[in-house]
């Protein structure tokens, strides 16, 4: 049912105000994890009675440990967290949680003593200490892990959680500004050291801590990946404007990236099964392993699957009993027996004992919905939430449930909703088919998720593989880095508020904007309606033959996963980009890199920077900032400044205004923001495209790096080995220094990329892929070309096997890519089809174009005119019992003649003077026509 | 009355049916279409692959005007929009029309917006429209759609800088899309037209389109012209129409003038034309497609224009023709309108001919001949010089010339000498 989606039916309350961050915290990993422990009770799941018995069990714990808090509320600052708010609290208030934390906060001063020496202790070393904590000190340790939270609480006060810069908002308040600033830092070594909560972190940092050094605090953040980031840098400005002393306390949420909750460990982008109604099957037993389906027993022996109903067997339950599990599919005998036609029945469960459906069939029977954790917060009043992303069912789609959806395929939808952590039930795993197809025996909650359901238009589109493929965690890690900039510019809030709710707009689907999609103020917007309605069959159920997985590896877009025969250039580039990154003043770093297409040079410097980027990540390299500018995709060679500006800000104004915005940066060494001082990497594709006529755009850009603290780094990609040559001398100076060449591939080379991509298909000879390459090597040594052609030779082959199967006998043809496969291919791309035209050209054509393969040896002159063209046909003609046409019937066939650009000639208006010219050599024209059958004459004149 | 209308009803009706089946690319190419090596099957192979198995192709339609590229195309992708409804979306474009890029890449996120029910602005800017063509690949690769590019007349998008090309290509070759570029054009080179970079990146698969064997086009013309026995037409007559159409196709003397048809074009829109012109010239009263109307049509078609434009000229027309004639076997090439009037002025010294004429009339006469184009201008410069300082040129052979006074029914004698000598 397409209008039953499972928000609406949702009955815990939904907040009316949605974070506006949430798009955002979706890419940054919000971090510190909270962990409200409650060894004490029983472990039952996530209701609400459970939760209740937590909290007021640690508000006796407070209430016997308030003196102490008191005092730290005197520590941390008369009028930002009102006292008294706090002590009337109830239950629900964030107070409970708070309070919790000053049985801990009683430790600060030796903590805050302890300082920077405890700064060292890695993340894992305190995660253990906490779960040793957590063991040994039961009740009081769950507040133990609290303190964290409430930094994360603080970073949103504060802003600037990660930002390098300090926002405008701060700047004109000088004296905040460098409060504040402190307090980030000192943030951040309480963060390394795993200090417990204070409440108002600003002042206490100003007394106990010490900003740490830019490098350090830089290195520690990288090293800890976004695991540190607790609040996204949209969040941490918006709430930074807030920082209204009285009204503080009542805006804040704290978000979270992982939360221990009710017995259970919940993260950001984990999967979770949520109950439907809150009344509903709360109380229902949930099995924690499937029953047999036969004997109704748990836990006693192997249990296999049957792949379609999904039932659970013992493998001694079933008749024949099954020593070991088969390979393959298997399906269980009453399943095989309904296929048949035959009424069967499953056993019934023994007297007295009811079948317990376990979670899994729960959710496929859409009694259960299961919901991908997007972001975790604590509400104000003290209770967990989390934003969760819808998962469907088939069933629920607007389209049904199709014939190719497997038995355990979910949806993922677009469609969010706040919920409480208390309607969770408990995880499961929903993965993409490459993990599925991995995952035989990971229990019963497992499930495939292939695709994205949009609710509004009912349309189903694939996820994109960037979700969870390493090269796009890369790409997040990128969006991070310029939002990350885009925040610490000096743009006003304002706008970055538009932005950000422009954003959110987009991620909502709302009905009510008037926004182009193909204007980027509306970001493509609508762009989402793209779907299909239905999945189509064929991409599912299709089983790919060799030849078919072959095309599909050899396709150009396919990303290869190593890079063969490239080892010495990247090295080179590896050491360059390093060099330059390394060195402190990076002067006058430029790169030039040439060679003919398709060798290489823009994938292998990408895969380099995609090395250097996991190293930063990695934390071993200062991180820098990529641009990556295509010459022939600018509209204009002056846009690249536009380009560079917006890649770098983030924000898009005229070239000129980029232009002086850029020099101030490059040249004057004008750091506006703080995250300016990083090296900046720009790779200049297809740079001969920049040359203007006086050169300016390329003389700016190859002067940046010469400049003192420009920190620019240039790297350009042409096909002319002498590109620097051809320019002024005070370009050619600056650019000409470092060169790399990217010779074409030899013949080995080729071959190596080819069977590396073919690696485990058997689809095509060995000779065969080695003629490819060798001919593609003897004329230009053009990867893409070589890649083409085996592609090409695969579809030739697989389109005369399809045939041959049509036309019954399918013996003799092996689907394996031969020589005349490939042959063929090479003949279809490197021949100019001229021959074949000429020879199945009109009588008079022919007769044309031998005329003028005769009067060129007549007279040895390339070009004639139409007269004297005329005169030789009539000639011929008579001469060999042929009507001469006419004049002008003469004059249509040679214009046609040169529609095809057989001949080259003048328009036909000329008449008598017209000029012509064979376009290719007279041996061609001879070769086509000599063995003419209807004009055997012709032969005598070639 | 009546009766007479209900005779001529048949007649009118297989006339109609003629023209509407020579008029529908679809009856004409579907028959041509079967076989595993036409154009047809292994173009829909190749572009129903890159829908099913997800890839990119880029595919060359080559051959001449009139071999029917994009009737065939057009017929393989009604065929795989009925195959898979909703999966592919086609972009169309001319490069007459679009071969500048920024109107071109305007034009294309039109269409998307068009096809997907989106909200199109005008004032986009070329690199957002860029933008918004990449990410709709990408997200149409996501959603299954097939994406197809026509580009008629591709040699014109092969000029200059060629960013829409590069941008399309490039982005093919580097996002997860299904796109399918299709180029069609007449010019058997175009692919060497590509810079070498918009070149390394295309797939370059090229489909030939030549003209059908002789065997063939008889076939085709039997298919075309032959009335159905089984529709509303009455029976004896659609009988009779194709009894007598085979003994046409038989006659010799038809062959004979189907062979000088095709010894001057040969492609299949040429064929048809002639077809529908002698369909045309059926006499309804007969109600029969006779060897006369074939023959009408043929002479219709291979008309002496330059020969017939001579005989609309004027005796004094005549006279400057000759005079220039005589001019260029003096090996004077180039003259202008008073080289040619003394040139006239000689003849009628030397003759004494009846007609001679005023310089101011001549000038009519001179400006006639290059409003019919007998003659023109050498250069295009000098547009600011008055026309008889120009230097022109004769436009018609000798022999057209020589041919053009014989026909000509008021010739005085004196001209034909005038040529020879």
């Amino acid at each position: 049912m397409p209008t039953e989606t499972p928000r609406k039916q949702f009955q815990s309350p939904k907040k009316p105000k949605q974070s506006p961050n949430n798009v955002k915290s979706q890419s940054s990993t919000p971090s510190i994890h909270l962990s409200p422990q409650t060894p004490q009770l029983p472990l039952r799941r996530s209701s609400r009675r459970s939760l209740q018995l937590f909290t007021s069990k640690t508000v006796d714990e407070m209430l016997d440990l308030s003196t102490p808090r008191k005092a730290l509320e005197a520590l941390d600052g008369i009028g930002k967290c009102s006292g008294n708010n706090r002590k009337g609290s109830s239950v629900r208030t964030p107070r409970t949680l708070k309070c919790k934390f000053n049985e801990e906060d009683r430790e600060i001063p030796e903590m805050g003593k302890v300082g920077e020496g405890n700064g060292e202790v890695s993340p894992e070393a305190l995660e253990s200490k906490k779960r040793k904590n957590g063991l040994s000190e039961e009740g009081s340790v769950k507040m133990g892990k609290s303190p964290k939270c409430k930094l994360n609480e603080d970073l949103g006060k504060l802003g600037e959680g990660n930002g390098d810069v300090v926002s405008p908002e701060k700047r004109k308040k000088g004296l905040r500004n460098e409060e504040s600033v402190k307090t980030r830092k000192s943030l951040r070594c309480k963060l390394s050291e795993e200090e417990m909560e204070i409440p108002d972190l600003g002042k206490l940092g100003d007394a106990t801590f010490f900003p740490v050094s830019p490098q350090a605090l830089e290195s520690k953040k990288r090293k800890k990946g976004g695991e540190k980031r607790a609040v996204t840098r949209a969040m941490a400005t918006r709430s930074l404007k807030k920082v209204n002393k009285e009204e503080k306390k009542g805006r804040k949420r704290v978000y979270y990236k992982k939360v221990v909750y009710d017995g259970g460990e919940f993260e950001v982008g984990d999967d979770v099964y949520v109950k439907r109604r809150e009344d509903a099957s709360s109380d229902d037993e949930v099995p924690e392993m499937e029953e047999c389906r036969v004997c109704f027993k748990v836990g006693r022996g192997v249990m296999i699957e049957c792949d379609d109903c999904l039932g659970g067997f013992h493998l001694k339950c079933l008749t024949p009993p099954l020593k070991e599990v088969p390979d393959g599919d298997w399906v269980c005998g009453f399943c095989q027996a309904r296929k048949l036609g035959k009424d069967v029945e499953f056993p019934k469960p023994p007297e007295g004992k009811k079948r317990v459906r376990t979670l899994r069939e729960k959710l496929l029977a859409s009694d259960l919905w299961a919901a991908r954790i997007e972001s975790l917060w604590k509400e104000v009043d003290g209770s967990y939430w989390f934003r969760g992303r819808w998962y469907i069912i088939p069933e629920e789609t607007a389209s049904g449930r199709q014939p190719h959806n497997l038995k355990r395929e979910l949806y993922r939808t677009n469609d969010f909703a706040d919920i409480e952590m208390e309607s969770i039930i408990r995880q499961c795993d929903v993965m993409s088919p490459k993990e599925y197809a991995k995952a035989n025996d990971q229990g019963d909650d497992v499930f495939l998720c292939e695709y994205e359901y949009d609710i509004q238009w009912h349309s189903f589109k694939r996820l994109a593989e960037i979700d969870n493929d390493e090269d796009g965690e890369c790409a997040n890690g990128d969006e991070d880095w310029n939002s990350c900039k885009e925040d610490d510019s000096d743009t006003d809030e304002d706008m970055e508020y538009e932005e950000e709710n422009e954003r959110n707009a987009h991620a909502r689907p709302s009905t009510t904007h008037q926004l182009a999609a193909n204007s980027r103020k509306g970001r493509f917007f609508g762009i989402r309606k793209v779907g299909t309605k239905m999945i189509p069959e064929h991409v599912r159920c299709h089983k790919q033959t060799e030849l078919e997985r072959a095309k599909a590896t050899l396709l150009l877009a396919t990303l290869p996963k190593s890079l063969p025969c490239r080892n010495k250039e990247m090295e080179e580039i590896t050491t360059f980009v390093k060099g330059a990154i390394c060195d402190d003043q990076c002067l006058g770093r430029c790169l030039y890199i040439h060679g003919v297409p398709g060798t290489g040079k823009t994938m292998s410097v990408l895969a380099v920077m995609r090395n250097i980027k996991s190293e930063v990540d990695a934390g071993s390299i200062r991180p820098y900032c990529f641009v990556e500018v295509n010459g022939l995709k600018l509209a204009a060679p002056e846009n690249i400044y536009t380009v560079i500006y917006e890649a770098l800000t983030g924000h898009r104004v005229s070239w000129k205004k980029a232009l002086q915005l850029l020099n101030e940066r490059f040249s004057d060494g004008k750091k506006i923001a703080k995250g300016d001082d990083r090296p900046c990497i720009l790779l200049i594709d297809e740079l001969d495209l920049l040359v203007t006529r006086n050169q300016s755009v390329l003389y700016n850009i190859l002067d940046w790096p010469t400049k003192p603290h420009s920190k620019l780094i240039v790297i350009g990609i042409a096909n002319t080995m002498d590109l620097p040559e051809k320019l002024l001398p005070r370009i050619s100076s600056r650019m000409g220094i470092q060169r790399l060449c990217f010779g074409p591939y030899n013949y080995q080379q080729l071959q190596e990329i080819i069977s590396s991509r073919l690696k485990g298909i058997d689809a095509f000879e060995k000779q065969a892929v080695e003629f490819a390459s060798r001919k593609v090597a003897a004329i230009s040594g053009d990867a893409r070309r070589a890649l083409e052609i085996c592609r090409r030779a695969a579809e030739i082959a697989d389109y005369n096997m399809k045939n041959q199967i049509s036309s019954v006998n399918s013996s003799t043809v092996k689907d394996v890519v031969t020589m005349a496969d490939v042959d063929a291919a090479i003949q279809e791309m490197f021949q100019a089809p001229h021959v074949q035209v000429m020879k199945s050209c009109s009588k008079l054509s022919k007769i044309f174009l031998t005329a003028m393969v005769y009067e060129l040896y007549k007279t040895g002159m390339g070009e004639t005119t139409f007269e004297k063209l005329a005169m030789t046909c009539s000639c011929l003609c008579t001469s060999n019992g042929e009507a001469f046409p006419g004049w002008d019937t003469l004059l249509k066939v040679g214009c046609k003649l040169g529609e095809c650009r057989i001949i080259l000639c003048e328009a036909g208006d000329r008449h008598r003077v017209q000029k012509l010219q064979l376009n290719f050599p007279s041996d061609d024209v001879a070769f086509a026509l000599k063995d003419s059958k209807d004009l055997p004459w012709l032969a005598k004149y070639l | 009355m009546g009766r007479e209308k209900e005779k001529e009803k048949p007649s009118e009706k297989a006339l109609n049916l003629l023209r509407s089946r020579l008029s529908d690319p679809n009856f004409i190419f579907r028959p041509l279409s079967d076989s595993p090596d036409s154009n047809y099957s292994k173009l829909k192979f190749i572009i129903s692959t890159s829908v099913t198995e997800a890839c990119n192709n880029s595919i060359l339609l080559l051959g001449p005007h009139g071999s029917g590229k994009v009737a065939v195309l057009e017929l393989v992708l009604s065929d795989l929009l009925q195959q898979y409804p909703e999966a592919i979306s086609v972009i169309r474009l001319n490069g007459l029309l679009h071969s500048d890029d920024n109107c071109a890449l305007k034009e294309i996120a039109r269409q998307l917006c068009m096809e997907h029910q989106l909200l199109f602005s005008k004032v986009a800017s070329f690199d957002d429209n860029s933008q918004f063509m990449i990410a709709m690949l990408r997200e149409c690769g996501l959603a299954h759609k097939t994406i197809i590019f026509v580009l008629d007349e591709f040699d014109f998008f092969a000029q200059g800088k060629q960013r829409l090309l590069y941008s399309l290509l490039d982005a093919m070759q580097s996002v997860n899309s299904q796109a399918v570029v299709i180029g069609v054009s007449c010019r058997l080179d175009v692919d060497q037209l590509l810079e070498k970079r918009v070149r390394s990146r295309f797939s370059h698969r090229k489909l030939l389109f030549l003209s059908p064997s002789k065997e063939d086009t008889e076939r085709f013309m039997e298919h075309i012209l032959s009335l159905p026995m089984d529709s509303s037409l009455p029976h004896n007559y659609a009988a009779e129409f194709n009894g007598r159409l085979k003994k046409i196709l038989s006659d010799e003397r038809f062959k004979e003038l189907i062979d000088t048809y095709l010894s001057f074009n040969f492609t299949i829109g040429h064929l048809v034309r002639f077809l529908f012109q002698a369909v045309s010239y059926m006499d309804l009263n007969a109600g029969f497609l006779s060897l006369g109307n074939l023959k009408t049509a043929l002479s219709s078609n291979q008309r002496q224009l330059k020969l017939e434009s001579i005989r609309d000229c004027s005796v004094l027309e005549l006279y400057m023709m000759v005079c220039m004639k005589r001019l260029e076997v003096k090996e004077q090439t180039s003259y202008n309108f008073y080289s040619v009037m003394t040139e006239y002025k000689s003849i009628h010294d030397s003759f004494q001919t009846s007609d001679y004429y005023a310089a101011n009339v001549c000038l009519r006469a001179f400006e006639h001949l290059l409003q019919c184009q007998l003659i023109s201008f050498i250069d295009n410069k000098g547009h600011n010089q008055s026309v008889e300082f120009r230097p022109v040129k004769l436009l018609i052979s000798s022999a057209e010339l020589h041919q053009g006074l014989k026909s000509y029914q008021q010739c005085p004698a004196i001209l034909l000498k005038l040529m020879d000598r």
